[in-house]
């Protein structure tokens, strides 16, 4: 089943007086929803684009857009996470359209084939086949990766974002999945 | 745009997904997800950690609600272009700015006069002929009918006495106006009338009037009022108490050639008539002073003739007709103009305003509604492009 859907942990509390938003409890809940989801876009954000710097960017922007529209949110339409998560993929799409037009796409800051010290041999090479075979994604399919692993978006959360139907977006997740899987396979 | 669901998921992808969504949870899963499940832990455990310089400034932003002068952003972050969309409330009154505007000038060519004039008014000007003002006209004409009697007794230039001035014209209005009243009020809308006659200083020719208390009561006037004096007559007389207009036609006819041509045949004969009296002067015989006196008498009438008819052209020019029907008739209003206040004529009043006000708002909704809708699909095309933009970034990335 779908997980619970508040993953960011170490979250500072940012509330530090009173609520006195004259909108009632939306600041209350946008605070909730900074500290449930911080992480998770900022996750999301710096897959889609590999760039750590730019996605900090785009994350405080995301953030920034939803507290100044929080009071057009509507309940009725989804639920708030999936609604920050189409903020900050506008906003992430939007960087990479200006990065298309300014200067080719930056590089991966990380060295994807670097294996993690810690990780034993085995899975330390199963965790760079599977580095290797994201690299190899398309900008859909690790999208779909980022949101469901990194954003911790529900398959319903994930169709709302991306404007498909639920179904849709278990079909993608499964083909990317199993896309994921072969390369791996042929990786390893 | 969200598409609807095709169909649901085949059993295989179904149960896949569960284990997906069974693994990130926590959950054991199907020995045959094994391999998915790891997959699945691995590529979480590929998640981008936020960094620690970021957080706690993310969390100062959030603090301080995205205040712009609170300066905690990091020095490493670039500027955040954010760009500042319009304010809402612009976005909602830009278009109902623009629509006020178009309601406001459709209001305006719609009730502006001219654009469509109200039933019974007079229509001033219509007869004015160019250069033919009223009160210049008889000013003029009272002018030219002097110089035509001083001549008459005194002038003995050459030059014709009466003949208009150029660029003067002379020219004869008239206006017909038929009123309707209930017939019993024939005899008080008939004693209005001779009251404006004589407060426009002018006197009713004629009359006739007819007053049997049912529909065939009725009353004509032949009124002569000084040209000047037209147009208040007329708009006095469309606003007599008690009766309605039921039309209004006002004439002109320019004169002018034909007071020339008197003027000029009359000057015509005095210069004979001073011709006889000169030649009668060196008449020596009886026979000679007999025919010069005859072909001077016969001058001197045509000289009256000449004179009697330019007189009549002047008059005419100087006053003007007005032809006037009251007509008795059941269906008439109550009052007129100036009738005072009734509650029937304040609904009707109140009808009509609604009338115009309904017709204003289809003209301006006529207008509105084709901009709105190419305004919305403007709109929604822009969307689709923003959008179509922003996944082919996706693609290229």
């Amino acid at each position: 089943m779908d997980p619970e859907p508040e993953r960011s942990a170490g979250v500072i509390e940012a509330r530090s007086q009173p609520a006195t938003d004259p909108r009632g409890g939306a600041w209350e809940r946008f605070e909730q929803l900074y500290r449930s989801s911080r992480d998770d876009v900022y996750a999301y954000v710096a897959t889609l684009l590999r760039d750590p710097a730019a996605a900090e960017d785009v994350t405080a922007l995301a953030f920034e857009r939803a507290y100044r529209r929080r009071g057009t949110f509507d309940r009725r339409r989804g639920v708030e996470r999936a609604w920050l998560f189409g903020i900050a993929r506008n906003a992430a799409l939007d960087e990479l359209r200006r990065r298309t037009r300014v200067a080719a796409l930056v590089v991966d800051p990380e060295d994807v084939a670097a294996p993690s010290v810690a990780d034993g041999a085995e899975v330390a090479l199963r965790r760079t086949a599977v580095r290797s075979a994201i690299a190899a994604l398309n900008g859909r399919e690790r999208e779909i990766v980022a949101l469901k692993f990194h954003g911790g978006l529900t398959n319903g959360e994930i169709g709302r974002v991306l404007g498909i139907s639920e179904t849709a977006a278990g079909t993608l997740l499964y083909r990317t999945m199993e896309k994921l899987r072969r390369a791996c396979d042929a990786n390893g | 745009m969200r598409t609807a669901d095709p169909e649901p998921l085949e059993p295989e992808m179904e149960a896949a997904l569960e284990a997906i969504d069974a693994t990130l949870a926590g959950d054991p899963v199907d020995p045959r997800h094994a391999e998915l499940a790891e997959l699945a832990l691995i590529l979480r455990d590929e998640r981008p950690p936020a960094g620690e310089s970021f957080a706690v400034a993310m969390d100062a932003r959030v603090r301080d609600r995205f205040s712009v002068a609170s300066g905690r952003r990091p020095r490493s972050w670039r500027a955040v272009r954010l760009p500042r969309r319009p304010a809402k409330g612009w976005m909602v009154w830009a278009p109902v700015g623009a629509l006020a505007a178009v309601v406001l000038v459709i209001a305006l060519v719609t009730l502006v006069p001219g654009g469509s004039s109200a039933p019974g008014s007079v229509s001033s000007g219509a007869s004015s002929a160019p250069g033919s003002g009223g009160a210049g006209t008889a000013a003029s004409a009272g002018s030219a009918s002097a110089n035509s009697s001083a001549a008459r007794s005194t002038n003995t230039g050459a030059g014709p006495p009466t003949a208009p001035s150029g660029g003067e014209r002379q020219v004869v209005q008239s206006a017909r106006l038929a009123l309707s009243t209930r017939p019993g009020k024939i005899d008080a809308v008939s004693q209005q009338v001779f009251d404006v006659a004589g407060s426009a200083k002018g006197y009713v020719a004629n009359s006739s009037v007819t007053a049997t208390g049912r529909s065939s009561s009725n009353a004509e006037f032949q009124l002569r009022v000084p040209s000047a004096n037209l147009q208040q007559a007329l708009s006095q007389l469309s606003r007599l108490r008690g009766a309605t207009v039921v039309s209004s036609t006002n004439s002109s006819n320019d004169i002018t050639g034909q007071v020339g041509g008197a003027g000029r045949r009359l000057a015509e004969a005095r210069a004979l008539e001073r011709s006889l009296l000169g030649r009668l002067a060196n008449a020596y015989t009886t026979e000679q002073i007999d025919s010069l006196k005859a072909q001077i008498r016969d001058a001197n009438a045509t000289i009256d003739r000449d004179q009697a008819a330019l007189n009549r052209l002047h008059a005419q020019v100087r006053y003007s007709q007005i032809a006037l029907t009251i007509q008795g008739s059941a269906a008439a209003g109550p009052t007129g103009h100036g009738g005072g206040f009734t509650l029937h004529r304040a609904g009707h009043d109140a009808v009509r305003v609604l009338v115009v006000a309904a017709g204003v708002l289809l003209i301006a909704l006529a207008v509105a509604i084709p901009l709105a809708l190419v305004a919305a699909l403007a709109a929604w095309l822009s969307l689709r492009l923003r959008r179509r933009r922003r996944e082919s970034a996706l693609d290229r990335a």
